[in-house]
């Protein structure tokens, strides 16, 4: 076999290989929208259907008229989204410094920094919960916020890329120019770091979107559940209601797949920003 | 425009001294080149004028002024760096005008600096242009363009061509001599290379581990360094040396081969030293002959041939213009103009004037 043909078998074999994982990874997430469309008696039909036979509108109808699924998207939004500003703030502002400003001091809270990464959330979640309670915050977007204003990749991934791409040459030309420092965190670092932070803000977003273990005790009330709470409070309400639930999901999916889709580059960046980047 | 005045700089970076006490003076609109071996301190000195690094101990002056404590904004230098340091997100023309608004000039103020400051860099058509979208002859001048435009008392080059390639390099010294010429601004420039230090500098600086070694216009550190530091350091190719020895009354070094070189002058003279010969003071010798050396490499350039040869167990190079085809292996004479001749103290290297 020619060198040519082996390669073209190889990549063959390669196109396969990576068809099927994709077919095994698109099927649940098919079959749930799928689902979403499917009567009760379709729900339970052996084997499964992919497409529905009679689809319908009925479960989202109810999703949307008997829970308040917009007001828990809402709330989810209004989380991340703040989430997200204040991650990109403190990540920008500490990464910066810590790359920057190497001092003994700046270098111990920077392993600090880091050192809160290796600790699970789970571990602090109940005394965290209770301080929390003591500052009247349950239920409050304030509460929620508590456990996601920092982020110590965040600052450690803004740290690398400060480092890798911001000479100090440059920060010593605008003070020679005439710069202060905040000056040049905003018109000089900033506009550097337009690419890592949009990767950031992407990351940051869909953690506090998928966020599920600390809403789910923080926030106690119906009205104020965020959608990854809401989904679940599906099973325990109406004792696993299946078609009803992936109606939900379903239509929860919609936004975050727009937002992959306008925002996949900076997706891909920040998860290959594993801080080992040139 | 201002003189600069350095007095017993120190530097030291923890425990590590850098700079051990340097002083010497940069009159008012000269070109002043600080040149040295990589880690003497050259770079460290430009960046203590700059206010980047505190100092030690010591005194700065620019004009009557101790800058010590001013900050770098302060202090009315510009600065450009060896890798340019050019805000990538900016254009050519923000980047030129970046001091101008911090300044809080009007904007037609600025167009009109960058502007005729473009013009005499020959950047003009590049103003809005960003700087990954120009070649690194173009981005040099965009950098000195970024210091000329705010017309500073003092200029700061930290080895700005060591990244050009060596056509561009020879085209951009000579630029910056015009550009000097034409502004007048009192400059220090830094530089590893010294033949840019030679062809460009008034006054030239030759550092050495934290210390100058010599001061003086380029012609006399050729002629007259100090000491055999300096003689090595200065002048391309290299300085050869060899040790000799001569008696009290006798005019002649004898080499460690046994051969003799004549060196009237050196008749007061006893012991060991070492002797300094130049490449290009070197001739193809007939009868007359100095010395014998065996050719060891030979590369023709052309318009002149350089020889490594060796002579009394040292190698020395032999700089000739004209054409020269030898095997080698060879041995042949050279003759060498015994005032070229330069007398070192072999113990402490200092020259001895004879």
């Amino acid at each position: 076999m020619s060198a040519k043909a082996r390669a073209r078998r190889t990549n063959f074999l390669l196109d396969v290989t990576l068809f099927v994982i994709c077919i095994l990874l698109l099927t649940p997430l098919i079959l749930l929208i799928a689902n979403g469309f499917k009567t009760p008696q379709e729900m339970l039909v052996w084997p499964p259907t992919l497409f529905p036979k009679d689809p319908t509108l009925e479960n989202f109808h109810k999703v949307f008229t008997e829970t308040p699924l917009l007001q828990w998207m809402l709330n989810s939004f209004l989380f991340a989204l703040l989430s997200t500003v204040a991650i990109v703030a403190t990540s920008a502002l500490a990464g910066y410094i810590v790359g920057k400003f190497p001092f003994r001091a700046i270098n111990i809270i920077f392993i600090l920094f880091l050192a809160t990464a290796i600790i699970p959330f789970e571990v602090y979640m109940i005394p965290l919960y209770f301080q929390v309670k003591a500052l009247g915050l349950l239920n409050s977007v304030g509460g929620l916020l508590v456990g996601y204003l920092v982020m110590s990749f965040g600052i450690f991934l803004i740290r690398q890329n400060v480092i890798a791409s911001i000479p100090d040459e440059l920060l010593e030309a605008a003070r020679i120019d005439g710069a202060g420092e905040l000056w040049i965190f905003w018109y000089v670092v900033l506009p550097l770091l337009r690419g890592p932070l949009a990767a950031l803000a992407v990351l940051a977003f869909f953690q506090a979107w998928t966020a599920f273990a600390w809403p789910i005790i923080v926030m106690t009330r119906k009205k104020s559940f965020t959608i990854e709470v809401g989904l679940a409070n599906f099973q325990s309400a109406y004792t696993v209601d299946l078609s009803l639930l992936s109606a939900a999901s379903a239509a929860v999916m919609v936004p975050s797949v727009l937002a992959f889709v306008l925002l996949r580059r900076n997706f891909v960046e920040g998860i290959a920003a594993s801080g080992m980047k040139e | 425009m201002a003189t600069v005045e350095i007095k017993e700089l120190h530097k030291s970076f923890g425990d590590m001294e850098i700079l051990h006490g340097i002083s010497f003076t940069i009159p008012d609109g000269a070109f002043v080149a600080l040149v040295g071996p990589s880690g003497c301190g050259k770079s460290t000195i430009l960046r203590l004028i700059a206010g980047l690094e505190e100092i030690t101990s010591g005194e700065i002056y620019i004009g009557d002024i101790i800058i010590n404590d001013v900050e770098p904004k302060n202090r009315n230098i510009a600065m450009v760096f060896q890798n340019y340091a050019l805000y990538p997100h900016l254009t050519v023309a923000q980047n030129m005008g970046f001091s101008l608004k911090l300044l809080k000039k009007s904007k037609a103020e600025i167009d009109r600096a960058v502007q005729h400051t473009a013009e005499i860099l020959g950047v003009n058509k590049l103003l809005h242009r960003l700087p990954k979208q120009l070649s690194g002859g173009q981005r040099q001048r965009v950098a000195m363009g970024r210091a000329i435009v705010r017309k500073p008392q003092v200029f700061l080059f930290d080895e700005p061509l060591s990244n050009l390639d060596a056509k561009l390099r020879v085209q951009m010294r000579a630029e910056l001599k015009a550009l000097h010429r034409r502004l007048a601004t009192t400059t220090v420039y830094v530089t590893h290379d010294q033949i840019e230090a030679m062809t460009m500098a008034d006054i030239v600086v030759v550092m050495r581990d934290g210390n100058v070694e010599q001061v003086g216009r380029p012609l006399e550190l050729y002629d007259k360094p100090v000491n055999q530091f300096v003689a090595g350091f200065i002048g391309s190719p290299a300085m050869g040396f060899l040790p000799a020895t001569t008696k009290v009354g006798s005019s002649e070094m004898v080499l460690s081969d046994g051969q003799v070189l004549s060196k009237p002058t050196c008749v007061a003279l006893d012991g060991d030293y070492t002797i300094g010969l130049r490449p290009e003071h070197i001739r193809l010798g007939g009868d007359g002959a100095s010395f014998k050396a065996t050719i060891e490499a030979s590369e023709q350039t052309g318009s002149e041939t350089l020889l490594l040869a060796r002579l009394a167990d040292q190698e020395i190079t032999i700089l000739l213009r004209e054409r020269f085809d030898t095997p080698i292996g060879d041995v042949h004479a050279f003759v060498i103009d015994p005032t070229a001749v330069q007398v070192f103290d072999s113990k402490t290297g200092a020259r001895i004037e004879t």
